[in-house]
């Protein structure tokens, strides 16, 4: 007995080949990632300047310079953050559904959901939001423009718990999995990642020297390590991927 | 990973195959982990270099015996914790959970003297923002810490692994071993750097 | 399985759409939309003269706007009920979701704080509004995100009857496109794209507003169609065993 529909039936030569790929779901989501990461990239190093900060300790004439001779390309990479950071969503669904076909309850899976939608504000939106207010009008009250300053790069490479949250309860999924979904190396960067969080802490005490926002340490030594991971993920990400049996039950 | 644990259970813990302890996981952590320690370690050099007076008399606030103290501390757990792994090679799975828990405790003994060592040099108004020596000493021994802490949950998964039967593996007691051996040579070096060399 | 709550969620969404509609429009701030290119000091005048409607309008907007979430997440159960590869579209559907609501309270917390004190320096009062706006219009990239996955979920559908007509992926990615232009309010003062733009503000808005009246109807008919599947269901068993009992 079959049910009784009101809806047409869609007959499967109406769709294209291409939607009958198997996972072509993940296929599309995984592509996301590193075509967000190269436009990061752009944004953030080329446009913006972001990557690597400007300085803590110049005057506040030279951080109102700073913003009317880069207000343009601010303005421009920061519109282009607006659109894109929609797919850091993308990603994180990747990833939680890989952390669900592991062999432990989806909590951790939730987790890194929950954890990451906190991350993209305070770490990515909100600062942009203070370089857009600074290169938008560059001729406010000098102290508010540092203010706008200090807010986007403190935020922006300052620690935030969120992401120590993300890289432990990904850390506890991968080492608790008897599936071997992804490598138990990578539960070991991802500690990496929370010690180097840790060491974006005193970004909020110093000025100068390497534990600043521009510092050798909570900059550059924490940057290259993210960068590590995140070519690491990305590799593992599509090995996973491949050797997922397309008939695979994932736990609800 | 499901073979190798078999084969070594079955022949009673001990493996005539020739094979790197723990797994190549862990040592990715420790060689990745030594390399950024190093990152830190050239830093601190550069800025020593470029401030040797203001280094030298900060080293003098140090207290060189409360860093003996620690270093044997810690060389002694290291020592206890080798010592499990021969045990639990040779199938002494009651001796070898003693010997983890006395690393663990050497551990745990290190935390209070470090803790205590802070608290002594705060008192005297040294603190983080004192100046760059004491920024790179309670940075590098507090993500240390953090190491030790870590080290203390790793000791902790293998003595819960080696109480039950049905989970006892000699790859899970190395790979501890050898994360433990490294935060033991990391605080070797930063005793050396910090304390010692002038 | 008991659809209420998802009934619950459904009609949460036109009763507190219309609520927001009114304070939309009581909001003095919207109709017509502030321009960018006022001074600090018009600014800090706009907020003294319309200081109660500003608090009042958007302590309410604040209040019912989340109210969407729930219908946001009746999409979220509904993804997860086609058949798809995986429920990857359904978590990257929920973070976006997350994701924009938050931006949302955000921007109406800079305008309740604007108004707080109208004595405050202007420039002050000027940063805050245009943090607000910025805020409220610029960040399309959640709300498109979570129309390009309900699109590619719902063109990947495999059901004999899909639980969303194939239209809706279609609609879904117009709604993203006419709402993307708004990210460039970062970029301009005035314009079309500016935040008050027509582009930027009535074009994004807009579609906004009738991507969710639309969907209400489409969610609609997708329980009704989960509730009459269920019902057959739990008939069909029945049948079964009065076969058995009569062999």
């Amino acid at each position: 007995m079959s049910a009784v529909s009101a809806a047409p039936v869609v007959t499967e030569n109406a769709r294209p080949a291409w939607t009958r790929r198997p996972k072509i779901d993940q296929w599309i989501c995984w592509w996301t990632i590193p075509i967000f990461y190269n436009l990061f990239g752009l944004i953030f190093v080329v446009l913006t300047r972001v990557m690597p900060p400007p300085r803590p300790d110049i005057t506040p004439e030279q951080i109102v310079a700073f913003f009317e001779t880069h207000s343009l390309t601010i303005r421009i990479g920061f519109a282009l953050l607006m659109f894109f950071i929609g797919f850091a969503s993308v990603a994180n669904g990747l990833i939680a559904l890989q952390i669900k076909r592991m062999s432990v309850s989806p909590v951790f899976a939730y987790a890194y959901i929950g954890a990451l939608v906190v991350g993209g504000l305070p770490g990515c939106l909100l600062p942009a939001f203070a370089f857009v207010a600074g290169a938008f009008r560059p001729d406010r009250d000098p102290q508010i423009m540092v203010m706008l300053y200090d807010w986007c790069l403190l935020s922006f490479v300052g620690s935030l718990g969120c992401f120590c949250t993300q890289n432990m309860v990904l850390a506890l999924a991968i080492f608790l999995d008897k599936n071997d979904i992804l490598p138990k190396w990578l539960a070991y960067m991802s500690i990496w990642m929370i010690v180097t969080e840790l060491l974006a802490s005193p970004v909020f005490i110093f000025k100068s020297g390497p534990l600043a926002w521009n510092g050798s340490i909570s900059f550059y030594v924490g940057t290259a390590v993210f960068v590590v991971w995140e070519f690491a993920i990305i590799r593992l990400l599509y090995v996973a991927i491949k050797n997922q049996s397309p008939t695979e039950q994932i736990q609800d | 990973m499901a073979n190798t644990q078999t084969a070594e259970v079955n022949a009673g813990g001990t493996t005539t195959r020739a094979h790197l302890p723990s797994n190549k996981d862990m040592w990715v952590f420790v060689l990745g982990d030594l390399v950024i320690f190093s990152s830190y370690f050239i830093i601190f050099e550069i800025y020593r270099h470029q401030q040797r007076q203001t280094f030298l008399s900060a080293q003098q606030h140090l207290s060189l015996s409360i860093g003996v103290v620690n270093t044997l501390v810690l060389l002694a757990s290291s020592w206890f914790v080798a010592q499990s792994v021969q045990l639990t090679r040779a199938g002494e799975y009651e001796r070898a959970m003693r010997l983890t828990v006395g690393g663990g405790l050497c551990g745990v003994v290190f935390i209070l003297l470090k803790a205590y060592e802070w608290s002594t040099k705060i008192g005297h108004g040294l603190t983080f923002g004192s100046n760059d020596f004491f920024m790179f000493y309670y940075m590098l021994t507090g993500v240390h810490l953090f190491h030790v802490a870590l080290g203390l949950v790793f000791l902790g998964v293998v003595f819960f692994e080696l109480r039950n039967p049905k989970l006892r593996r000699v790859s899970m007691v190395e790979t501890g071993a050898t994360y433990w051996h490294m935060v033991d040579l990391l605080w070797v070096v930063i005793f050396a750097l910090m304390y010692v060399m002038r | 399985m008991d659809l209420r709550p998802q009934w619950i969620s459904l009609w949460l969404l036109p009763f507190f759409g219309a609520i927001l509609l009114v304070v939309f429009v009581a909001f003095p701030g919207f109709l017509p939309p502030m321009s960018p290119q006022m001074t600090a000091d018009q600014v800090a005048q706009f907020y003294a003269q319309n200081t109660t409607m500003i608090r009042f309008s958007m302590i309410v907007f604040n209040l019912c706007a989340i109210m969407m979430i729930p219908f946001f997440m009746v999409i979220v159960v509904q993804i997860k009920r086609m058949s798809l590869p995986s429920h990857v579209l359904a978590y990257s559907y929920l973070a976006a979701a997350a994701t924009g609501a938050t931006l949302f309270a955000i921007a109406d917390i800079f305008w309740l704080i604007a108004a707080y004190r109208p004595g405050r320096d202007p420039q002050l009062i000027l940063l805050l509004n245009d943090m607000a706006w910025l805020i409220f219009i610029a960040p399309v990239g959640a709300f498109v995100v979570q129309n390009l996955c309900l699109a590619l979920a719902v063109y990947l559908d495999t059901r004999p009857q899909p639980i969303f007509p194939r239209w809706v992926a279609y609609f879904s990615v117009l709604t993203a496109v006419a709402m993307t232009p708004a990210a460039c309010a970062v970029i301009f003062k005035s314009g079309p794209l500016a935040w008050d733009g027509a582009i930027s503000f009535w074009l994004r808005i807009g579609a906004f507003a009738i991507n969710i009246a639309v969907m209400f109807f489409v969610v609609r008919g997708a329980i009704s169609r989960q509730a009459a599947e269920q019902a057959v269901e739990t008939e069909s068993p029945a049948t079964v065993t009065d076969a058995e009992v009569t062999r």
